[in-house]
């Protein structure tokens, strides 16, 4: 499939990786839908895709909610007339341990809460989930080739504090699987899905970290840098161009290994 | 540039290097986009249409409706308890500790 002449929709496009998915399409020749939760950041990458001479929509809806989804895909095909490629970018972080101990009685003194849980889950995971199932519905209705993409994490393999992210992004790494097993099973063979674990990633989060820590990240980065927002625009470029891929979930980590060169 | 009002809301729709932009007058008085560069092959006779379409699906009009989660009933009996649908949007969680299992000190 050729970007060029596609219609993508991006949730999350408003910074960090899908804004530089949202850009690397528009380069290439594709037209966009933006969506976001901050109207300040669609506002900006709209403004920045115009003068790139992109054709853009930006809608603020949120990925947990089925009215909100129908929305943001009604108005995409509104605009452009079809959808042929979905990257579910949307996600949150909510940090923290399952238990946290009182330092002198070593009884539990917190836990994590329903409110550190479920946005996770529900952003990370049902969010993607609602964003896959309504965008492959567009494309089987309209009867438009297509490439879902999920968004996952390096840390699908588990990563301490992150008890609810991890959870969701392991999971998102297995949806590209399912889904087209079941449209093996349905007869749907020109739409295909696969996911993308980024590493350590240049977004405003990770830069604007402390510079200590980002640098203890680093040691275990064989290529001794974050991985930039547009390299892995490219890879997910990559995936929609070359059709052998499907059914399945990338790294883009830049060789991140555990410490001591042990590989993750 | 051509100017309508939908749902309470003020859009406008302009030309700039024969693409279309439509804006929004917020809330606060600001402007927000909601497209650019769009029409390019669509004669100006069409444009106040095409983003009428546009601006409707992105802000439908309808009614939201809430209530119990009547599709996961408990039963007892013949009884029907539904309890709240935590999956609804406006349901509220309890933002703090679960008192279930309180803290030992």
């Amino acid at each position: 499939m050729e970007i060029k002449g596609s219609v993508a929709v991006i949730t999350g496009g408003g910074n960090g990786i899908g804004e530089a998915v949202a850009k690397y399409f528009v380069r290439n020749g594709a037209k966009v839908a933006i969506v976001d939760m901050a109207q300040k950041n669609i506002d900006r990458v709209v403004k920045e895709i115009k003068e790139m001479g992109g054709e853009v929509i930006g809608v603020q809806a949120n990925v947990t909610s089925e009215a909100e989804t129908a929305r943001f895909y009604q108005a995409t095909i509104a605009a452009f007339g079809k959808v042929n490629i979905v990257v579910s970018c949307a996600g949150i972080i909510r940090d923290g341990t399952m238990l946290s101990l009182d330092k002198e009685t070593g009884k539990v003194a917190r836990k994590m809460g329903l409110d550190k849980w479920q946005p996770v889950i529900d952003t990370n995971l049902t969010g993607t989930f609602l964003t896959v199932r309504d965008g492959a519905e567009a494309m089987v209705n309209g009867g438009w080739p297509g490439l879902l993409v999920c968004i996952s994490s390096v840390n699908k393999v588990g990563q301490v504090g992150q008890l609810n992210y991890s959870s969701a992004k392991v999971a998102d790494a297995l949806l590209p699987k399912i889904v087209v097993g079941e449209f093996l099973l349905r007869g749907i063979r020109n739409i295909r899905c696969v996911g993308i674990a980024p590493g350590y990633t240049a977004t405003p989060m990770l830069t604007g970290m402390n510079q200590e820590a980002l640098k203890a990240i680093l040691a275990d980065v064989h290529l001794g840098r974050l991985v930039e927002p547009d390299e892995i625009a490219r890879l997910i470029g990559q995936c929609v161009e070359n059709e052998a891929i499907n059914a399945t979930t990338l790294e883009i980590t830049g060789g991140l290994c555990y410490p001591g060169g042990i590989a993750k | 540039m051509k100017t309508f009002t939908y749902n309470d809301m003020h859009f406008s729709v302009e030309k700039a290097q024969g693409r279309w932009d439509i804006s929004c007058r917020t809330a606060d008085g600001k402007s927000a986009y909601v497209a650019a560069g769009l029409f390019a092959d669509l004669p100006e006779s069409e444009i106040e249409a095409r983003a009428r379409a546009l601006v409707c699906s992105m802000f439908p009009v309808g009614i939201k409706i809430v209530g119990p989660d009547v599709a996961h009933a408990n039963l007892i009996g013949d009884l029907k308890i539904v309890g709240p649908d935590v999956t609804h949007p406006n349901f509220i969680y309890w933002d703090k500790d679960s008192s279930s299992s309180p803290k030992q000190l």
